[in-house]
């Protein structure tokens, strides 16, 4: 079975277990989002609106359940939407991760998987089987993902093939992932002249963007995007699945959508910026997106503070990249040199 | 806290301040008295009580501006569980009352462009940006805001708080207390209530570090106990739309909302709405309406539009159109009977999860068409409000099901709650004019 | 003929601008054309027009700027236009400050340090509400060309306060104004202020620094100068040619 996925705070393993497959939509580029406007109001983000165009035009057929995390405002209502309107002919399900960080909050995320699990055995009429064995296979596969961002240099691809590496942790099976990214992580590349950059926002997209990087003398070092860098969730310690998968997510990297403060967020980015050497940050922020646009201003003034070139570029998922935001990537290039 | 602070607090505001606060209102109740002839050609005149609600809200404003050094401050949310606070003696501030303040006083739009040009995009919440670029200019129309000793941010009305309490802590460098709520797609889980009570009780000895004593049990159900007793007065008085002609209009209940929000746990507050409802009773009695021609009743949804109150209740008035009820005032009625003075933790918990915003689209739904029925509605006011998602995503199922299933017309209002350059008066006007010719109005 | 050390071409969404230098960097010619849909054709035939103008056109360096440079392949090297703009407002203020460029399609606002190098700069979103397409709309709505708009503008003292931006409310806000029988100056005068107030907050948002000086074909408007003036409280500083500043820019670029 197939769960079409929005973003982003959801287990995966636990899916797994009960032989669902989640496949994440991240607008999905280029879908005409029209039809969306029936059931959602022209301040919604693309992500959104292109994730309901994208089911409601026939992507739905593809999928068995679609899962809305509740990851901000606009999600909880477009999950809220599909639960209690007939848009889609497909169940819907919803999981909503806590905004603090305590022993609360993991009591809180542990039972709130076991009720997504209940829900989980109406829908495919069976058991989980092997979840610690299905989180052990997503540790490997993150572990593999984090090394594979950590060491980007090393990865002899163009910024786009990259992250199109990068992003099949979103669709493919954890093992498969691991099996296709393992040997990259053991390649070899020449020294690179381009200007490292740490790319932070939402997502890499529209894939232009990376191309325009890489155009304007740019590679990517360091990623803190909530679709890549932030998904990265560290080895679990507990022998009972659903208390492992709570521990997991509650100890990702530091995001908004999880409540992080703006001191968390620019701790965790300097750090990025000094492991990876990047010396600009470039944010890709899909337009409206409130949890990303708040702590912008603050984070700015943190990194410039240290010596970092900061730029934001606001972006519709659905749609290619405007070229003024090319003309923005190489100034901010030619300003630096 | 000093003893200057404590004296100047004593002064400003228990000696000097409230009595010239009490001058001010005999004097607009004697104006109100002796003004024969209220002139409105289409609005009754206001309600006797006005001037104590000016009062009120005055003297909440002016404790706070002596508030710092007498004291201890907390800003909160809309939705923050405040009976806690409230046995502690902790004065809170609410920058969205405060920023409804400035949307009224037609001042947002200035603190939004300085918050603008701090790099705050305009895609963010009106009110969020009213009160960040409110105190980055030091402007205030109230006077001024006590700085907050600490900040009590809920979810349980939107994300955003989170957000922007989160700059606010930036900003004051004080402690943040976030209370976060799971939104409830359908009944609460047990888990969820759980948390919220963990989170309640986790915050308790945090207040109490602040407010440097301890919680009494006694006080808090007392306090509890005042908040039960002013939701249920507020309820009747929201009910009291039902009565037809109605004396009151979503319209007046926006402004008189200030207390319950921001005074709840209060006598002078259960005092206050007690004689509103008795007032209210008068005029049914006397079938006396807020309007002077009831032709036709409409339901609100979502905030006000604040910058505009006054030119849509007039634009209604004119044609005989009374807007009875709103989902939004009703919020802070309809969890009355679940405020349990005896279980005041637990209870706590439960209210506090259950706001008309932290429910589901359908639930919204449902609580619109029962409020259809019971306020005997001819149509509703949808107001798609661009700075608040949680109240407006799902107006348009909504909207269609209301005129499918309930066959009541329902119009769209794209507009913003505070922040003037999204709306355009001459869209709202063309579409309200159509609304209401198909109303038979 | 004319002897010159380097040529700059700006290929903007409106109009196509050639500009040559000589070796001291002083501007010896320029040529303004409207931008045609076939951009690479008019930029063969707008250089050929040169070979009879300057001395040894195929030997000088050529910079290309511009949402078109892309598509100038005689040129040497590809500039955006903020490097570009702020070199060519360095070379004519002589200092930093904040140079703003209000283009037909978007704003910029770039900071400027002593030297002329750019330490900052910001550019309006996805939205025409602070560009001059704002102003160019709002002129063809009331019949006016541009230069009426701003004799217009500065032919009263009171305006209208319009709150919407948005070009498109704007549009519509024109025309109740108009129904409510507010005089055309006031109107004009207000959506100068919209428009500036917008332009004004970009340059806040950048960190501004004065001397403030306006670049783009805008800056042509007195209307404009002297209510940024008035929002930004400081002096606002125009070019003789300020729709050149980026052509002139990317030319001194090439004789470096």
């Amino acid at each position: 079975m197939i769960a079409a996925a929005l973003p982003i705070l959801y287990p995966r393993e636990l899916l797994r277990s009960f032989g669902v497959l989640p496949v994440e939509l991240w607008g999905p580029p280029g879908t005409k989002t029209a039809i969306a406007d029936r059931w959602l109001q022209a301040y919604t983000c693309s992500i959104i609106r292109g994730g309901l165009a994208f089911l409601a035009g026939g992507g739905q057929d593809h999928a068995d359940i679609i899962l809305v995390p509740h990851g901000c405002d606009s999600l909880q209502g477009l999950g809220s939407v599909l639960l209690d309107f007939p848009v889609l002919s497909k169940p819907a399900l919803s999981f909503y991760h806590p905004r603090t960080r305590s022993r609360a909050s993991v009591d809180y995320l542990e039972a709130e998987i076991e009720s997504l699990a209940e829900e989980l055995q109406k829908i495919t009429g069976r058991e989980a089987t092997d979840a610690l064995e299905a989180t052990i296979r997503e540790e490997e596969a993150d572990s593999v993902l984090a090394k594979l961002l950590a060491g980007r240099l090393q990865v002899a691809l163009s910024c786009r093939d990259y992250y199109r590496l990068v992003r099949c942790r979103e669709y493919l099976p954890a093992e498969q992932f691991t099996a296709l990214a393992r040997p990259w992580l053991s390649s070899e590349s020449g020294p690179s002249s381009a200007m490292p950059v740490l790319l932070s926002g939402v997502v890499p997209e529209p894939s232009g963007l990376l191309d325009a990087l890489n155009e304007a003398g740019a590679v990517v070092v360091a990623d803190d995007t909530i679709a890549c860098g932030r998904r990265l969730t560290p080895e679990g310690r507990d022998q009972s699945a659903y208390r492992r998968m709570a521990e997991r997510m509650a100890s990702a990297p530091p995001c908004p959508t999880r409540g992080a403060s703006v001191e968390e967020r620019s701790r965790h980015l300097l750090d990025l910026a000094k492991r990876s050497g990047a010396k600009a940050v470039v944010f890709a922020v899909v337009k409206f997106c409130e949890p990303e646009l708040f702590q912008l201003p603050l984070l700015k003034t943190a990194l410039e503070r240290a010596g970092l070139r900061t730029t934001i570029l606001e972006v519709d998922v659905t749609e290619p990249l405007p070229q003024q935001l090319k003309t923005r990537m190489e100034a901010l290039l030619e300003t630096m040199s | 806290m000093s003893a200057a602070g404590r004296l100047r607090y004593l002064f400003g505001v228990h000696i000097a301040g409230r009595a010239a606060l009490r001058f001010e209102r005999l004097r607009s109740e004697h104006k109100m008295r002796s003004r024969e002839s209220w002139r409105h050609r289409h609005l009754e005149r206001p309600l006797d009580v006005s001037p104590r609600l000016k009062e009120l809200i005055s003297r909440h404003y002016l404790t706070g501006r002596y508030a710092n050094g007498a004291r201890k401050v907390a800003w909160v949310t809309s939705g923050a569980p405040i009976e806690v606070l409230t046995a502690l003696n902790i004065f809170p501030i609410y920058p969205e009352n405060h920023g409804a303040v400035c949307g009224i006083r037609r001042t947002a739009e200035e603190y939004c462009k300085h918050a603008e040009a701090a790099g705050y995009s305009r895609d963010l919440c009106s009110y969020a940006r009213t009160d960040i670029g409110s105190i980055l200019s030091g402007k205030t129309p109230v006077g001024r805001l006590p700085r907050p000793d600490v900040l009590i941010c809920c979810t349980n009305i939107c994300q955003t708080v989170l957000y922007w309490y989160q700059v606010l802590a930036h900003h004051f460098g004080v402690p943040l207390v976030i209370i976060d709520t799971p939104f409830l797609y359908r009944e609460a889980p047990s888990h969820a209530v759980a948390f919220v009570k963990n989170q309640i009780e986790d915050s308790i000895p945090v207040l109490e570090r602040i407010a440097g004593r301890s919680l009494s049990h006694g006080r808090l159900r007392d306090v509890t106990r005042m908040s039960r007793d002013a939701c249920e007065l507020w309820l009747r008085i929201v009910e009291s739309g039902r009565m037809k002609p109605s004396p009151i209009t979503a319209f007046d209940q926006f402004i008189h909302l200030a207390p319950i929000v921001e005074m709840r746990g209060h006598r002078y507050t259960v005092d206050y709405y007690a004689s509103m409802l008795r007032e209210l009773n008068t005029r049914v009695g006397r079938g006396m309406g807020a309007l002077k021609d009831e032709r036709k009743r409409l339901l609100w949804d979502n905030l006000p539009i604040w910058f505009r109150v006054r030119w849509l209740g007039d634009l209604l008035a004119e044609r005989g159109v009374s807007l009875v009820a709103s989902t939004y005032t009703n919020a802070w009625a309809e969890l009355a009977d679940m405020i349990d003075p005896e279980r005041p933790l637990d209870s706590c918990a439960s209210v506090y999860l259950h706001p008309i915003l932290n429910r589901g689209t359908g639930h919204k739904l449902e609580t619109m068409k029962r409020m259809i029925d019971y306020y005997e509605v001819d149509g509703v006011l949808l107001h798609s409000d661009r700075s608040c998602k949680p109240y407006s995503i799902g107006q348009l199922p909504q909207r269609e099901s209301l005129s499918s299933e309930a066959g009541v017309p329902a119009l769209l209002i794209e507009a913003d709650h505070n922040d003037p350059r999204s709306f355009s008066e001459e869209q709202v006007r063309n579409r309200l004019d159509a609304f209401l010719e198909v109303l038979g109005v | 003929m004319i002897e010159a050390g380097a040529l700059g071409l700006d290929a903007g969404s409106t109009t196509v601008k050639l500009v040559a230098v000589d070796e001291a960097g002083t501007m010896v010619w320029h040529r303004v054309e409207e931008t045609e849909p076939d951009l690479t054709s008019q930029v063969e035939e707008l250089l050929e027009s040169t070979r009879k103008l300057l001395h040894r056109v195929d030997e000088l360096p050529l910079i290309a700027t511009g949402y078109g440079r892309g598509l100038v392949k005689q040129a040497g090297r590809k500039v955006t236009e903020i490097t570009c703009h702020a070199r060519g407002a360095y070379q004519w203020s002589g200092g930093g400050g904040t140079l703003i460029d209000i283009g037909g399609q978007d704003t910029k606002a770039m900071i400027m340090d002593r030297s002329g190098a750019v330490t900052n700069f910001v550019m309006n979103d996805k939205c025409a509400a602070g560009t001059g397409r704002f102003l160019e709309v709002c002129a063809r709505r009331l019949r006016l060309s541009l230069d009426e708009l701003s004799s217009t503008a500065l032919s009263t003292e009171t305006e209208v306060s319009i709150s919407s931006t948005c070009t498109v409310f704007a549009e519509s806000e024109i025309i109740s104004l108009i129904a409510g029988g507010h005089p055309v100056p006031e109107i004009v005068r207000g959506l100068h202020r919209a428009l500036l107030g917008r332009v004004g907050s970009l340059a806040r948002g950048a960190g501004l620094r004065p001397p403030v000086m306006l670049s783009g074909g805008v800056a042509q408007s007195r209307a404009v100068r002297m209510l940024l003036a008035e929002e930004l409280q400081c002096e606002v500083k125009s070019f003789s040619e300020p729709q050149l500043t980026g052509a002139y820019g990317a030319a001194l670029l090439g004789l470096a």
